[in-house]
């Protein structure tokens, strides 16, 4: 079985109902857009590979309900999620607003060292807009996560912030196996095999079998 | 004389008659008497007779006494002496007297004579003034018959130069035909009456010249009306159109009187109404109605020619000649404009001067005689029909081809549009950003330019109808145009049908308030008791497309049915086109989309799943639809004859694509979690808990079971089932892969915490009344394969091999081997590495041998 990945991350996105998050995702995933609003039911997830210091990673992100009604379900992934993606919209005051409940979800059911970003998607729309890019400066300062306003519809930062958020998680990684040697903990680190060989080896065994 | 012999017999006479009455006395005096007697006898014989007295002379000297006789006669002739002397003395004094009177008469009658001569010559003298007049009276007489002899003459003449007079005023003034008759007048009545005159014979000689000159001058008249009729047959052909919409649009029964009265026209006094237009208008009723098309041209120069051609003798010449042209003309006509298939403006003009040329050729034939006959009317209509109709289906063609095409005409065609269809205009702010909007437009257009161009070909119908024409073919034509135009409304209809696919939210419609609610309802026929019972927000089953579509189909519907407006079909015929071309829309047009839709591979579970939903209650409402269909074509519901729609099977078979798409989307899903498996098969030890990306995948699976609580449960339990079967299909993919060469007892021990995780979820009851057992099954291969090695219980295995009962029946042979030769080879790596060999190690190896010793026995005895 060939490895196709040096590392897998997971990826969530949270955010009120509507603010764009399947549409981020379907941006990222497939460069497309679709202007009908088709609400996600439970989770959903794409998987996309990237390059980053010359390194495949593959992202699955998991593109949650906004609904309250699959609050339950979705809160089940924050716990395995590596990477978070608060998304707000900018022409929706009260998604922002709302910001400040998902990060408490967020503290209350992810790991402790989960990263965060925070989009106001729907850019685009400047002259709908309810939320200036200060105040989401502002709340991400607050909370010490980086801030990227996105427009899935224009394709305008989505590509970026998915790539920061990648070479965040990917950096503190390296810090950790830097710190802590391999790591049996890395489960997310595809080379997780029982430590007795540095990733290198690991490869070398691959190709063996 | 007479005076001598009057006394004489009287004499005599007395003389014997008394001698006989005397008495005799004695025989001598008897005798003595009887010889007196007989000498009175002989002398008075003497005396009577007159011729010669020969015998009676003879007598008397026969007789006796001669001498008494002599005596006697002697006695006599003095008796008579006497007599005669005293006859002439008595007479003497009156011939005296009459020679007097002689000579005083002979005196007088000189006298007279002398008188007679004056008198005679005085009137010589007065008459000769008298002779003079009379003379110069004669002279006079003679004059006066000279005279009258001329005014005779020139009475008789004047009229003919009068005539000729006329004759060159009309020539002059180019009223031709009465110029011919006044020439016939002239040859035939005047002239012979001056026959004998010189001029008669100039006049006679320029006559036939002047006819031909007549002639030529009527012939040029008759090319100007052509020109001229041939300018204006369009609006003629408008004119008839419009009244006959008119009519039509008004009340059947009075186009129909119309018609009658138009077929059979007075035929107008050709000789009486030739000079001034022979206007049926002039009857009043039918004024403002009837002032159209025949009244928009002056038919006089066809009728002075026919009948100038007519009294000259040459009708024939002339009806071919006319007729000639005038095919000529229609074949102009006939000949459709290039583009005509670009614009509806050019389809109105093509089809009005068809009609102006049969309204002209209509009235010509009823105001003429024989000018124009009905048989070749009809003739020229058969090869015109023939014409049109191939005229009209090579354009159709190339509409229906335009329609599909891109829109390359676009811009002329909404110009061409612009008055038509209003609503059209209305659509085109809104729509301009996609790329497909032209086409679309373009078909749309197309459907209307054909159903606009179907209404004229109507139109055509009946005004032609109006005139008599048999438009049977053209009838058929139009039946033969509905196919293609429900051809362009087919397209149209995808385009329509996919809008309606993009722009839906795949979310089951949830109504807030009662309107909405009704909204919905009224939209598509759906109830529920349940739902009409429950408090608002009431959420309806399927989405929004469901209406959409419905709605949709049902405007198809319409479009299809205003095709047939006016065609004349029965109700039944209607029905029939309708359910047919609905099928074709259900069947092919929805059917094609809907099977798109699904195959779309960015198409979500939640989108499918919905679509299925949908399905069902599309399916649902094709009763509905069919009674619709009945309503509005007004043919009976329980018709035998009627044909069923076929939308339920179709619905049936997208919803089962659907489901099947279902799966497999699900599938792939699993198959993108396993995708990021990596097992390391030369693990020594399980990680004591399932694989990450088994784990995520069952939370995924067990989640989206969770949240799709309107999957149909035997969907959902298919799905579940599907789902299952893949995942044990991957997993003992990965167990049996070649590429992979050894796997260690642990890593098997971690392929057995993933095996079980799959057989916690089936056992789980994912979806509900799934408890049964069945889902589990889908992991039993991959439960044998892992108890016989991790049980290592190699002896049950060999010796129930083959047996019904067999713990380890769906362990087969080979895969028994593969398994074992990987662990040992993993075995021997390890091996390798620690040099060694542990006794029980030995043992193992040895076992190990004798196991795949045994199976290659089984292989043998098997084969």
């Amino acid at each position: 079985m060939a490895k196709t990945y040096d590392y897998l991350f997971k990826l969530l996105l949270i955010g009120d109902s509507a603010v764009g998050k399947t549409c981020i995702l379907f941006r990222f995933s497939e460069d497309a857009f679709n202007s009908t609003f088709i609400s996600t039911i439970g989770i959903d997830f794409k998987i996309r590979t990237i390059e980053l210091d010359e390194k495949k990673i593959k992202l699955q992100i998991w593109d949650t309900a906004g609904q309250e009604r699959f609050r339950t379900i979705t809160t089940a992934y924050y716990r395995g999620a590596m990477g978070i993606m608060l998304v707000y919209d900018i022409t929706n005051e009260k998604s922002f607003d709302n910001i400040r409940t998902w990060i408490r979800n967020i503290e209350e059911h992810a790991s402790k060292d989960v990263e965060k970003m925070m989009l106001g998607n729907k850019c685009d729309l400047q002259d709908r807009r309810q939320v200036s890019k200060d105040r989401g400066e502002q709340l991400a300062i607050e909370h010490g996560i980086k801030f990227m306003e996105t427009s899935a519809k224009a394709s305008i930062n989505v590509e970026e912030a998915f790539f920061t958020l990648a070479r965040d998680i990917k950096a503190k990684m390296d810090r950790k196996i830097d710190s802590t040697g391999p790591s049996k903990s890395a489960g997310y680190q595809l080379s997780g095999k029982d430590g007795s060989s540095s990733k290198k080896s690991f490869w070398k065994s691959c190709t063996l079998l | 004389m007479m005076a001598e012999a009057t006394p004489n017999p009287s004499e005599n006479d007395d003389n014997p008659w008394k001698k006989l009455s005397v008495p005799v006395q004695d025989a001598d005096t008897l005798r003595q008497e009887a010889v007196e007697a007989h000498h009175d006898h002989l002398i008075t014989e003497i005396e009577t007779s007159e011729g010669p007295l020969a015998t009676t002379l003879r007598a008397v000297y026969d007789g006796q006494d001669i001498e008494y006789f002599m005596e006697k006669l002697g006695g006599r002739i003095k008796s008579h002496d006497h007599e005669i002397e005293r006859m002439c003395n008595y007479h003497y004094q009156g011939f005296i007297d009459s020679i007097r009177e002689l000579q005083q008469v002979s005196g007088d009658a000189t006298k007279l004579k002398v008188e007679i001569e004056g008198l005679n010559r005085e009137i010589q003298t007065s008459c000769e003034p008298l002779l003079s007049k009379g003379d110069q009276l004669v002279k006079c007489q003679k004059v006066q018959k000279n005279v009258t002899q001329a005014i005779e003459s020139l009475s008789l003449c004047l009229p003919v130069l009068e005539m000729y007079g006329k004759l060159q005023e009309q020539m002059k003034s180019k009223r031709y035909y009465p110029a011919l008759k006044t020439l016939e007048q002239l040859e035939h009545t005047y002239l012979p009456r001056v026959i004998n005159h010189w001029f008669s014979q100039t006049m006679a000689e320029a006559i036939p010249r002047l006819r031909e000159r007549i002639k030529e001058a009527s012939m040029t008249e008759l090319k100007d009306f052509l020109e001229s009729i041939r300018k204006h047959s369009a609006k003629i052909g408008e004119v008839a159109m419009r009244h006959a919409a008119e009519q039509n649009n008004m009340d059947p029964k009075i186009a129909e009187k119309r018609m009658k009265k138009r077929r059979a026209p007075p035929p107008p006094n050709p000789f009486t109404g030739e000079v001034e237009l022979p206007t049926p208008t002039s009857d009043g009723d039918e004024n403002e109605e009837e002032l159209s098309a025949q009244d928009l041209i002056d038919f006089s120069p066809v009728y002075r020619c026919l009948h100038i051609y007519t009294v000259l003798g040459d009708k024939e010449k002339f009806e071919s000649y006319y007729r000639a042209q005038r095919w000529k003309q229609a074949r102009l006509s006939l000949q459709p404009p290039p583009n005509m298939h670009e614009s509806l403006d050019l389809f109105k003009r093509y089809f009005h001067d068809i009609i102006g040329f049969f309204v002209v050729e209509d009235h010509i034939l009823h105001t003429t005689q024989g000018l124009v006959t009905r048989s070749h009317m009809d003739e020229l209509w058969e090869k015109a029909v023939e014409k049109l109709s191939a005229t009209l289906r090579s354009t159709s063609a190339r509409l229906v081809s335009n329609g599909t095409a891109e829109g390359k005409h676009f811009q002329d065609m909404q110009s061409s549009f612009a008055e038509s269809s209003d609503e059209q205009l209305d659509t085109d702010e809104d729509s301009e950003d996609s790329d497909e909007e032209p086409s679309i437009k373009q078909s749309c257009k197309m459907a209307n330019l054909m159903l606009e161009v179907k209404k004229l070909i109507v139109l055509f119908c009946h005004t032609l109808k109006g005139y008599g024409f048999s438009v049977g073919r053209l009838l058929e034509l139009l039946l033969e145009m509905r196919d293609r135009y429900s051809v362009i409304l087919s397209e149209q209809w995808v385009q329509v049908f996919n809008d309606i696919f993009a722009e839906d939210n795949y979310t089951p419609i949830m109504c807030e308030t009662p309107e909405d609610y009704l909204i919905v309802t009224s939209q598509f026929p759906y109830k529920d008791k349940e739902l009409e019972r429950s408090e608002y927000p009431r959420q309806i089953p399927f989405s929004q497309f469901v209406p959409s579509v419905y709605v949709q189909v049902k405007e198809y519907i319409n479009a299809c049915l205003k095709f047939s407006a006016d065609l004349h079909l029965s109700h039944t015929e209607i029905d029939d086109m309708i359910r047919k071309s609905a099928n074709q829309l259900l069947m092919k047009t929805l059917g094609g989309c809907l099977s798109n839709l699904i195959k779309k591979p960015k198409l979500s579970l939640l989108q499918l799943i919905q679509i299925s939903i949908n399905m069902n209650y599309l399916e649902k409402s094709c009763e509905y639809l069919e009674e619709y269909i009945s309503s509005i074509t007004g043919a009976q519901k329980d018709s035998v004859h009627i044909a069923r729609l076929h939308g339920s099977s179709m619905f049936k078979d997208a919803r089962s694509d659907a489901e099947q798409h279902i799966y497999e989307q699900l599938n792939l899903k699993i198959d993108e979690f396993l995708d990021l498996a990596s097992y390391d098969w030369n693990i020594m030890e399980s990680k004591g808990q399932a694989s990450s990306y088994l784990m995520d995948l069952i939370a995924f699976l067990q989640s989206t079971f969770m949240s799709f609580t309107n999957l149909p449960g035997k969907v959902a339990k298919t799905a579940c089932m599907s789902a299952c079967q893949h995942i044990a299909v991957r997993l003992k993919a990965l167990l049996e892969d070649n590429e992979i060469r050894q796997i260690s007892m642990g890593a098997l021990q971690q392929f057995n915490l993933d095996v079980m995780q799959c057989e916690q979820f089936a056992a789980s009851e994912p979806v509900p009344d799934s408890n049964d057992g069945t889902l589990q099954m889908a992991f039993s291969d991959l439960r044998q394969i892992l108890d016989l090695f991790i049980n290592w219980d190699w002896s049950v295995y060999l010796a129930d091999y083959g047996k019904q009962q067999s713990r380890y029946l769906r362990v087969p042979r080979t895969t028994a081997v593969n398994m074992l030769e990987k662990l040992n080879n993993a075995d021997k790596k390890k091996n390798n590495l620690f040099t060694s060999l542990k006794k029980n190690e030995r043992d193992k190896k040895k076992l190990i041998e004798t196991v795949l010793k045994q199976l290659k026995v089984l292989e043998n005895g098997a084969s």
